[in-house]
């Protein structure tokens, strides 16, 4: 891969183009038909005007130096917001710069990129399948300095970033395994202090259910008193046998992010990797992460 | 950026560019408006300022319905207003019309560039009314504008707006042009064909017709419409006072008015033998609307003209655009044997005559028969009975004008005496014709050549004279001489100033300012001129010229068009290789480094070759403590721009390496 500010430059002509070329045939038509040398010349110097302006559009992007700064990960289906650094490298300002990703909405920064001030700006595209990928292939183009060309260049810049799979599924949990001790009923007893909430699971005393919460949300917490938090939730890809792979991961996902909503330590189990029973918001993303790189199909 | 918004009705782009683009179509519009319906060009106007005006976020721009109705109502108007909605007037009333719509329905990148490539057309449009120099630095101007107008657009809110938007236009405009100049003198011209002439309506054509009337040339006599250029190859320049430009010649006679007259057979036409001092002269002529090749008196055959029996040449098609011709003539040249039905239509008399003039001419022929003597008399006439020369002769009654004008009223223009005088000689048995033209022009001593204008328009007589052959007698010559001397401007000058003449010292002042004036403008016409011979009559025939000039003569387009083509691409390679040095500051920084290590090693403190940056300044501190602090900042700028995020400056660091001074010791051990 090439160092971004040397990829190269091209031209391309755009639907005005079109229009410039029908308005030149005319002049052209209007100087041979009226014998008009005057008509000529004019045609002759608007052709050298976009001739001319093609160089400017390709210097306009030459030098143009592209970064990206850490894109939070998303799940399948959300827009990537991925901030964008652009940097003059070569000391030249760079006019009517836009940014684009894949069928991304392209993005523009505030007026031109100066040399000396590095522009951010953030570029949403909308993301590709779950995966973990190392590179984003921005597409930076300038319509400067008459828009009658635009300049385009490709850069991939090398960074990571991750597409979880899309929280999907209503298989009921696996029941939760307690290491040193027998599953408890969930009953309160004497000189418990309450611990917060965790999802309730069919076959559970409904007592303790928070049914004030249940009206917000659709799955049923049951109040949790302590003593009981040392459970740890196995969630198992070979738990899930019958589906295919994509199915069983945003399965996985839903579980994962129901467990940690619902407090719960959770240990994720996939083929060849075991992400360690905990919970909080770094494992919660570092489940979800093994979840996207799993056979990642996206390997750049 | 500040031209993209979503809403598709709504206004969404910046005014700036906006109000650039609608100056310039408007600078656009205004040669048009003599072509086009008043009511559209006022709307076109209204358009602008409305577009303008609604020109905030937000602000709904016309519906769909609304622009069909505005359509549809402007076509309708142009057809109502013109009859019909075909032809050329009704054609640019309705192209402005839809340029304005599109103005005010205008809203975002792509109707924007839509309303350049407009600006541009219409300005290719101001080209098909006048062509001359001024016109075409005036569309020159349009152009710059909307250059700057697209580059201000895409600029978007970058700091500089317009001034540098116009500097960078400019700058495009002259990159341009080297190519622009190649593609004008190699890309082959074609010019017939597919002709599509709409010249004609569109340029302002009057002048001379083809019949002689009282008042056709005094009409004329203070348009300064240039009529045709001419120069003379051989250096041979007859004086001012004979120049007579040969245009037309009438044979048929009534009263005051003279018409062509009857087409002779060209069997019984022989030109005599050619004789005498030859003048040649290259002619450039402006787009008349008639036939009329204008030549110094007895011009000779010419290749692609009809040679007529009065001598005169004439196109073989109406000339609607400019025509560049070279002829020689023969001013001593004359014929010697007048062929029969000439002679006679030469003698013809009017139908009517009236009584008073048979018996003028009567007395005449009392005293000679010879037609010399008779011409003197006639002139003898003129000249004693206080006939006066003016531009406002008043109007003749058609059905005696010959006796009012030579018994009553004794005032005409030089139609006046020319068609008198013709009729007279008639009477007196002498064969005579009118001939129409142009007398003098003005020389322009820095371009060396003649400018004709309408105000120079002439008519004079002929007569034929045994063993002399066609004479010419200018009658005017004997009532004013002076206007023959001179031209008629200055003639009317000298004659209206002896009127008043209060205060000399105030006219003196004017006069000299009146010169710098003129020589300006013979200065600006004799530019305008060259223009005309070497861009507007670049033509098919003056590129074949041109090639052979240049031992191309045998080359073939192709391989021309494929030079060029080579040529523009080297030039766009070594432009790009400059615009992007002329970017890179890189280059730039590493020399001020350079130079500052070549400071350091005069001062007898090289660099070695394994030294970084931040050691070389760790030493060169130790070593001139006194300028520690410059070192230390100079390499900490070098560093940072170097081996840094990119963030520090390049102009800073190159502004500390000008500031530094000599490195001397000045611990004095």
């Amino acid at each position: 891969m090439l160092p971004p500010s040397e990829t190269r430059v091209w031209v391309w002509p755009n639907s005005r183009t079109l229009g410039l070329a029908a308005v030149l045939v005319a002049m052209c038509y209007a100087g041979a038909s009226q014998s008009n040398g005057a008509a000529y010349l004019l045609c002759f110097i608007i052709t050298s005007l976009a001739i001319v302006s093609l160089v400017h559009a390709w210097t306009n992007l030459h030098g143009l130096d592209a970064s990206v700064e850490s894109i939070p990960p998303v799940f399948a289906g959300d827009d990537v917001a991925a901030p964008v650094v652009l940097t003059a490298r070569k000391g030249g300002s760079h006019f009517g710069v836009q940014v684009s990703v894949s069928e991304g909405a392209p993005s523009a920064p505030e007026g031109a990129v100066l040399p000396e001030s590095p522009t951010r700006l953030e570029v949403r595209f909308p993301s590709p399948g779950r995966g973990h990928y190392r590179v984003i292939p921005l597409r930076i183009t300038s319509d400067y300095p008459l828009g009658f060309f635009t300049a385009r260049r490709h850069i991939k810049v090398a960074h990571e970033f991750y597409v979880y799979p899309a929280p999907h599924g209503d298989l009921p949990f696996p029941l939760a395994i307690a290491p040193t001790r027998q599953p408890r009923d969930g009953v309160r007893h004497e000189g418990d202090d309450f611990g917060g909430t965790r999802l309730w699971r069919t076959g559970e005393s409904q007592r303790h259910i928070d049914w004030k919460a249940a009206a917000r949300n659709p799955v049923l917490l049951t109040k949790q008193w302590t003593g009981e938090t040392d459970e740890i939730l196995h969630l198992d890809w070979a738990s899930l046998p019958g589906l295919d792979t994509e199915t069983r991961l945003r399965q996985l996902a839903r579980w994962v992010v129901a467990a940690e909503r619902g407090f719960e330590t959770y240990e994720l189990r996939l083929p060849g990797k075991i992400v360690r029973a905990s919970r909080g918001d770094h494992h919660f993303h570092a489940c979800l992460r093994a979840l996207a790189a799993f056979e990642s199909p996206a390997a750049d | 950026m500040e031209t993209f918004r979503q809403s598709r009705y709504s206004s969404n782009v910046a005014t700036a560019p906006l109000v650039g683009m609608i100056i310039a179509l408007g600078a656009a519009v205004i040669p048009m408006g003599e072509k086009v319906a008043g009511w559209v060009i006022f709307g076109f106007f209204v358009a602008c300022i409305a577009r303008i005006i609604f020109n905030r976020p937000g602000a709904r721009l016309p519906s769909l319905p609304l622009k069909l109705l505005l359509f549809a109502g402007s076509v309708g108007g142009v057809a109502f207003s013109y009859g019909s909605a075909l032809g050329i007037e009704p054609g640019f009333s309705i192209l402005v019309a839809l340029v304005g719509l599109k103005l005010i329905e205008a809203n975002g990148p792509r109707d924007f560039h839509v309303l350049g490539l407009l600006a541009f057309f219409l300005a290719l449009c101001d080209l098909f009314f006048s062509q001359d120099l001024l016109r075409w630095l005036y569309v020159a101007i349009i152009v710059l504008l909307v250059l700057a107008t697209l580059v201000r657009f895409h600029r978007g809110t970058s700091p500089g707006g317009y001034s540098r938007s116009t500097w960078l236009a400019m700058r495009l405009l002259l990159q341009a042009l080297p190519i622009a100049v190649l593609l004008f003198l190699f890309f082959p011209r074609v010019y017939g064909g597919f002709r599509f002439q709409f010249s004609q309506s569109l340029m302002n054509i009057g002048g001379m017709s083809d019949r002689l009337s009282p008042g056709s040339m005094s009409s004329i006599a203070l348009n300064s419409d240039v009529v045709f250029r001419a120069d003379f190859p051989d250096g041979n320049i007859p004086p001012m006072s004979s120049m007579y430009w040969r245009g037309g010649v009438l044979w048929r006679g009534d009263e005051l008015t003279w018409v062509l007259g009857p087409f002779f057979s060209r069997t019984e036409y022989h030109p005599a033998p050619m004789s005498g001092p030859k003048i040649r002269q290259r002619i450039s002529l402006q787009p008349h609307g008639g036939r009329w090749l204008f030549a110094l008196d007895r011009p000779t055959e010419m290749r692609g003209a009809s040679y007529l029996p009065g001598g005169v040449l004439q196109s073989k098609r109406a000339i609607l655009s400019r025509y560049r011709y070279e002829v020689t003539s023969l001013p001593e040249d004359r014929e010697t044997r007048l062929p029969s039905d000439q002679m006679k239509a030469a003698l013809e008399l009017p139908a009517h005559l009236s009584p008073r003039v048979k018996a003028l001419v009567a007395s005449w022929k009392a005293e000679s028969n010879n037609p010399a003597k008779l011409v003197e008399a006639a002139l003898r006439y003129f000249r004693r009975e206080r006939f006066v020369y003016t531009l406002q002769p008043g109007s003749y009654n058609d059905a005696n004008a010959l006796e009012e004008f030579l018994f009553e009223r004794r005032q005409g223009f030089c139609e006046h005496y020319a068609a008198a005088f013709a009729t007279l000689m008639r009477v007196a048995g002498v064969p005579s014709r009118v001939v129409i033209g142009y007398h003098a022009g003005e020389y322009n001593s820095l371009g060396k050549y003649v400018i004709v204008r309408q105000s120079d328009a002439h008519a004079w007589c002929e007569v034929w004279l045994q063993n002399v052959g066609w004479q010419r007698i200018d009658p005017t010559d004997v009532i004013a001489p002076d206007r023959i001397s001179s031209n008629l401007e200055s003639y009317l000058e000298s004659h209206t100033s002896q009127s008043d003449a209060t205060s000399g010292e105030r006219s003196l002042a004017a006069t000299g300012w009146r010169e710098i004036q003129h020589d300006l403008q013979l200065a600006w016409d004799s530019l305008n001129y060259q223009w005309d011979l070497h861009i507007l009559n670049f033509d098919e025939d003056a590129q074949m010229n041109f090639l052979m000039l240049l031992g191309l003569g045998s080359v073939s387009w192709a391989s021309i068009l494929i030079w060029v083509l080579i040529a523009t691409a080297l030039f766009v390679g070594g432009l790009s290789f400059f615009l992007r040095r002329s970017r890179s500051t890189v280059d730039k920084v590493a020399r001020g480094y350079a130079g500052f290590c070549h400071a350091l090693a005069r001062a007898g403190l090289p660099r070695e070759p394994w030294e970084g940056a931040q050691h070389f300044a760790a030493r060169a501190s130790a070593h001139f403590p006194e300028q520690a602090e410059l070192i230390g900042r100079v390499s900490q700028l070098y560093i940072e721009l170097r081996y840094g995020r990119g963030e520090s400056s390049a102009e800073r660091f190159l502004t500390a390496v000008r500031r530094l001074p000599r490195f001397t010791v000045t611990s004095g051990t």
